[in-house]
């Protein structure tokens, strides 16, 4: 396929009539809340869009944002965008290996320079011996690539937040991509592993307007992270009425009841897994009858444990309150001795001076 | 460090440490002062026993007063009840007490959870608002005004939190947590600690009033 | 057939009394002793008394005030003035801060925090623990807490003894009753004398200082210099109810002015030779006249040990209230309609509520409570004192206007007190207010009603004939 085709040209070859991409120009307008009105001009725009190219390195990660991406779907118009872009550096997906790989890369981004979106997953080891590529550190290989990037996706929640690396004690001293990279445009799609459809969505949204979706303050798209979990949880109705399941297999669990009190994290948990779901729509963890974890959120490996509710104490105080008690006991009681003490004098010296 | 991280954590942590050793600290630094003995002969032998009742008789005035105090009784009941109902009837409030307890009880329905809570908000409302318009009387200080804050913010900040309105859930849940460990720095060096004291205060006068065959 | 009182002229009436004794009072602003030590050392002393008299219940008491208001509620001199620093709760504010500075758990902190104490600070305080504080006790029973302001209120007289800013009247008694060992111009010999005119005028004897006698009786300066009636009635209740008693030179002052103000060595030197005297003569009960504060004084101070000595103490009105219940008492029925006051330092603080009441129903009174009576009852408004402060006559004169409305509610023509403090002050709101109600002593009311009997000793025929 060459480089220069334009993302119509491609539809066209692989058999996609104009009515079925102008309804997936919609269904992506839609997803990304983009008002209707744009749907014509973001047609054209994909139909006139030449093929960018895109750099994914891969960090320290468990390559389950690939998986996910690649995993997710039949045959679909965001297989199409996936396949229409120019993946010109993807460890798992490549053909190419070692040094031809490495040179593929350096010769995209010289060819691309300041026009490649950098997609990023894994976290990055400020050790730098603890994860290298064809003998380049993460840290090293991450700030060469961003140095020309037009922009960067910090892909799965390694790659935005420092993910499970990072979690305590944090032993490869990981980062995230935000924490290395400052001066180019980053877009963090979190999650363990991201929901496909966020994925694509920002890269469709990127192809078409050529900006960066609105973003929260955490720099997720809002379109997929702007709502809490809790908040499209069909089952809020028992967590209002204050019926939960206890355990995993009790009667509240069978009856679907709100999985709170077993550590859901669906309160504090922004993503789209309630509404979107998962593999193609079908259920997502809340359905299966585990609670979320919050898996978009920063640091949330260390937020709790899975199964503590967001209620629970996060510390060790019990033998701290102890001591504190007896601190506090033995600072009383000494108070009130000298206090004693004083009294017994005055009183003395006013008996003397009768 | 996310805000609701800080709150959960260090927050709550330290302000549990200074509440638990401040607490024991004013008492025992009280109640280990000298204790001056009542030399006189009781009126009847018996009488210094039925002295402790009114640690539990003072719990409602005489009817010699009623109708001076009958208002402020019932507001101030109001509130204390409601507010300790939402303290330990909430499924939330249950699962942090257990965590640090093990102790743990069914919890209310959060719609009725929400009403208590409302309730004790309005009544603690309608105290301020005697006490501000009746200065007179109340001859209240700054720690006075500074309680009532921070009482009344942790029972707003958690009825949002409750309810989800306001700011987005995890924010509100910081600082409704943060309020509470506010409140917690500030309980033992406070008016608050009359939740001890009554029972002292009470029984004190209790004895020496039955010491001399007078019943309150 | 109650017996005619032959006592007309010989002694002045209460009103008379009053007026005599009105006169007196106004003179001893002049003698009033002026403070002789520096401000900084009055200060230091002030807070030392406080520090050597706080326990614990003091300090939890200091420590559980919640600003509820609710005091204000039962106090007669917040309700008559409406002014804020009336309330009770204000009584406690500048002690608590000492305590706070000084024994206080967080002392450390607060003393970097909290203005030290001057002297200012305790000339405020004087007319808040004097003038506006009679030690009722009514506050307490409505204080959610529980909290004795009367008895914080004490301590800070202590203190304010020992700053020299004792009120001009009560520090004048308090010297002359240092130095003579009684008030008022009264000794061992107006005693005496008193009792000779009683046996001359009026034929009624009086054992004076015998080595040993049953029940021992006390007098007090107000019947000694002014109201003769009130030791005339004594002396006619005690020898018809035929009892062994006697009066000792040695130790008959029921008024205490360390007590009353707050000098509680002077308080202790008056106690001692009383119950020194009780002793030697092996009584058995110590009956102190109607006096209240002389029921705190003796019977219920708790630095007295009580409970070591031979005798009962009991309070007139209790004496003759036992008396009555016993069937000793016997009475003509009373005419008329009445009610009882009970003085706060033997009701509500002294527990002696069922026997005057037995008294008035011996005599068949016609008797009804007043709306807010025995523990509840409002203070007259001039005791602990306060009847002697002129600075404190407007506080005195509205809070009886309390008492006065509490009276005529009951529909009564007589209000019966037994406290001379109380009769005092009764007697100038009756003046005062113009108001139609009598005003009358229990003892006196009983001694008017006693059905006469030959008793034993001590009992002589009428019409000044001597034994």
């Amino acid at each position: 396929m060459a480089r220069d085709s334009t993302l119509g040209e491609l539809l066209r070859s692989q058999g996609v009539s104009r009515r079925a991409f102008l309804k997936f120009c919609t269904t992506t307008a839609s997803v990304m809340a983009l008002p209707a009105s744009l749907v014509p001009a973001m047609a054209d725009a994909l139909e006139q869009a030449k093929r960018p190219s895109v750099i994914w390195l891969s960090f320290q990660e468990c390559t389950g944002c690939t998986e996910a991406l690649t995993r997710s779907h039949a045959p679909t118009l965001e297989g199409l965008i996936f396949d229409f872009i120019s993946l010109d550096y993807h460890h798992t997906l490549q053909a190419a290996s070692g040094r031809a790989a490495e040179e593929a890369r350096e010769e995209a981004m010289r060819e691309h320079a300041g026009q490649y979106l950098l997609l990023v997953d894994g976290s990055i080891p400020t050790v730098k011996a603890y994860s290298t590529i064809a003998g380049i550190s993460n840290l090293d290989m991450l700030k060469d690539s961003a140095a020309n990037a037009a922009a960067v996706i910090a892909v799965g929640t390694c790659a935005a937040y420092g993910g499970l690396p990072m979690a305590a004690p944090n032993p490869t001293s990981a980062v995230s991509v935000s924490d290395i990279v400052s001066d180019k445009p980053i877009i963090n799609i979190p999650g363990c592993p991201p929901i496909p459809l966020a994925m694509t969505g920002v890269i469709a949204h990127y192809l078409t307007l050529g900006t960066l979706p609105a973003l929260d303050h955490l720099g997720r798209p809002q379109a997929f992270f702007g709502e809490n979990i809790h908040d499209r949880c069909y089952r809020r109705p028992f967590y209002d009425r204050g019926l939960f399941a206890e355990t995993f297999d009790d009667e509240g669990a069978r009856k679907g009841w709100c999985l709170y009190k077993l550590g859901c994290k669906g309160p504090v948990a922004y993503n789209a897994c309630a509404h979107v779901k998962w593999n193609q729509g079908v259920s997502f963890p809340i359905q299966s009858g585990h609670g979320c974890i919050g898996c978009s959120e920063p640091g949330f490996w260390d937020a709790g444990g899975i199964y503590e509710s967001i209620a629970r104490g996060q510390f060790g105080t019990g033998p701290q309150i102890a001591t504190a008690a007896l601190v506090g006991a033995a600072a009383g009681a000494g108070a009130a001795l000298l206090a004693r003490s004083k009294k017994e004098k005055k009183a003395a010296a006013h008996a003397a001076s009768e | 460090m996310s805000l609701l991280e800080f709150a959960r954590g260090p927050a709550i942590h330290w302000s549990l440490v200074i509440l638990v050793a401040g607490i024991i600290w004013r008492l025992l630094g009280v109640l280990v002062l000298t204790r001056g003995a009542d030399l006189s002969r009781p009126r009847d032998a018996f009488g210094n026993f039925k002295g402790y009742r009114t640690v539990f008789s003072r719990a409602w005035p005489n009817g010699e007063f009623t109708t001076a105090t009958r208002y402020q009784t019932i507001m101030a009941y109001l509130f204390h009840f409601a507010t300790l109902i939402v303290v330990v009837g909430i499924t939330p409030h249950i699962e942090f007490i257990e965590s640090l307890t093990g102790a743990s009880w069914p919890a209310l329905p959060n719609a009725l959870g929400v009403a208590i809570g409302t309730i004790a908000l309005i009544s603690l409302i309608a105290l301020i608002g005697r006490r501000i318009s009746k200065p007179e009387i109340y001859c209240s200080n700054l720690g006075d005004y500074i309680t009532w804050v921070l009482i009344a913010a942790p029972l707003l900040t958690g009825l949002m939190t409750f309810a989800h309105i306001g700011p987005r859930y995890e924010t509100m849940l910081a600082i409704h947590i943060l309020s509470v460990a506010v409140l917690f720095v500030w309980f033992p060096f406070s008016k608050l600690m009359h939740a001890f004291w009554f029972v002292f205060s009470r029984a004190q006068s209790g004895l020496a009033y039955a010491h001399k065959g007078v019943r309150i | 057939m109650s017996t005619q009182v032959t006592t007309a002229g010989v002694f002045p009436s209460f009103e008379q009394v009053f007026q005599g004794f009105a006169s007196q009072i106004g003179m001893l602003r002049q003698m009033a002793p002026k403070p002789t030590l520096t401000d900084e050392v009055r200060v230091q002393r002030a807070i030392d008394t406080l520090i050597a008299e706080t326990n614990a219940d003091e300090a939890v008491w200091l420590e559980s005030c919640i600003h509820c208001g609710q005091c204000t509620t039962a106090c007669h001199y917040f309700q008559a003035m409406g002014d804020s620093k009336y309330a009770p709760m204000r009584k406690m504010e500048l002690y608590r801060r000492i305590y706070q500075r000084e024994i206080g758990p967080f002392r450390w902190w607060y003393k970097l925090i909290t203005r030290p104490i001057k002297l200012k600070d305790l000339e405020e305080l004087q007319e808040l623990v004097y003038d506006s504080c009679s030690e009722c006790g009514r506050c307490t029973m409505v204080c959610p807490m529980g909290i004795d302001t009367a008895s914080l209120v004490h301590h800070q007289r202590s203190a304010l003894v020992a700053a020299e800013l004792v009120p001009a009247e009560l520090a004048a008694l308090r010297q002359e009753q240092k130095q003579m060992g009684t008030v008022f111009g009264s000794s061992a010999e107006a005693l005496l004398k008193m009792v000779a005119t009683i046996r001359e005028q009026c034929g009624v004897e009086i054992p004076v200082d015998k080595p040993a006698a049953e029940v021992m009786v006390l007098s007090s300066a107000v019947d000694l210099v002014g109201n003769g009636n009130g030791l005339l009635a004594t002396a006619r209740v005690m020898n018809h109810l035929g009892v062994d008693w006697t009066i000792c030179s040695d130790g008959f002052e029921s008024a205490n002015f360390g007590l009353l103000s707050g000098d509680m060595s002077l308080w202790r030197k008056q106690v001692e030779p009383i119950v020194a005297a009780a002793q030697r003569i092996g009584a058995k009960t110590l009956v102190i006249a109607e006096c209240g504060h002389a029921y705190p004084a003796l019977r219920w101070n708790p630095m007295l040990k009580s409970d070591a000595l031979p005798f009962d103490m009991v309070y007139m009105s209790e004496y003759l209230g036992r008396m009555a219940k016993a069937g000793r008492l016997k009475l003509t029925p009373i005419e008329g309609k009445f009610t009882y006051h009970d003085p706060c330092k033997t009701g509500r603080r002294g527990g002696a509520f069922d026997e005057p009441r037995a008294v008035l129903k011996a005599m068949d009174a016609d008797f009804v409570e007043l709306p807010s009576n025995k523990e509840y009852n409002w203070c007259c408004g001039g005791g602990a004192g306060i009847f002697l402060l002129e600075r404190a006559t407007k506080l005195r004169d509205e809070s009886f206007k309390i008492k006065l409305n509490q009276v005529n509610a009951t529909g009564a023509s007589t209000v019966v007190v037994s406290c001379a403090s109380c009769r005092l002050n009764f007697e100038a709101g009756r003046v005062k207010n113009h108001w139609d109600k009598e005003v009358a002593s229990l003892v006196e009311l009983v001694a008017d009603h006693l059905i006469d009997q030959p008793a034993a000793a001590g009992t002589t025929p009428r019409q000044g004939v001597s034994a």
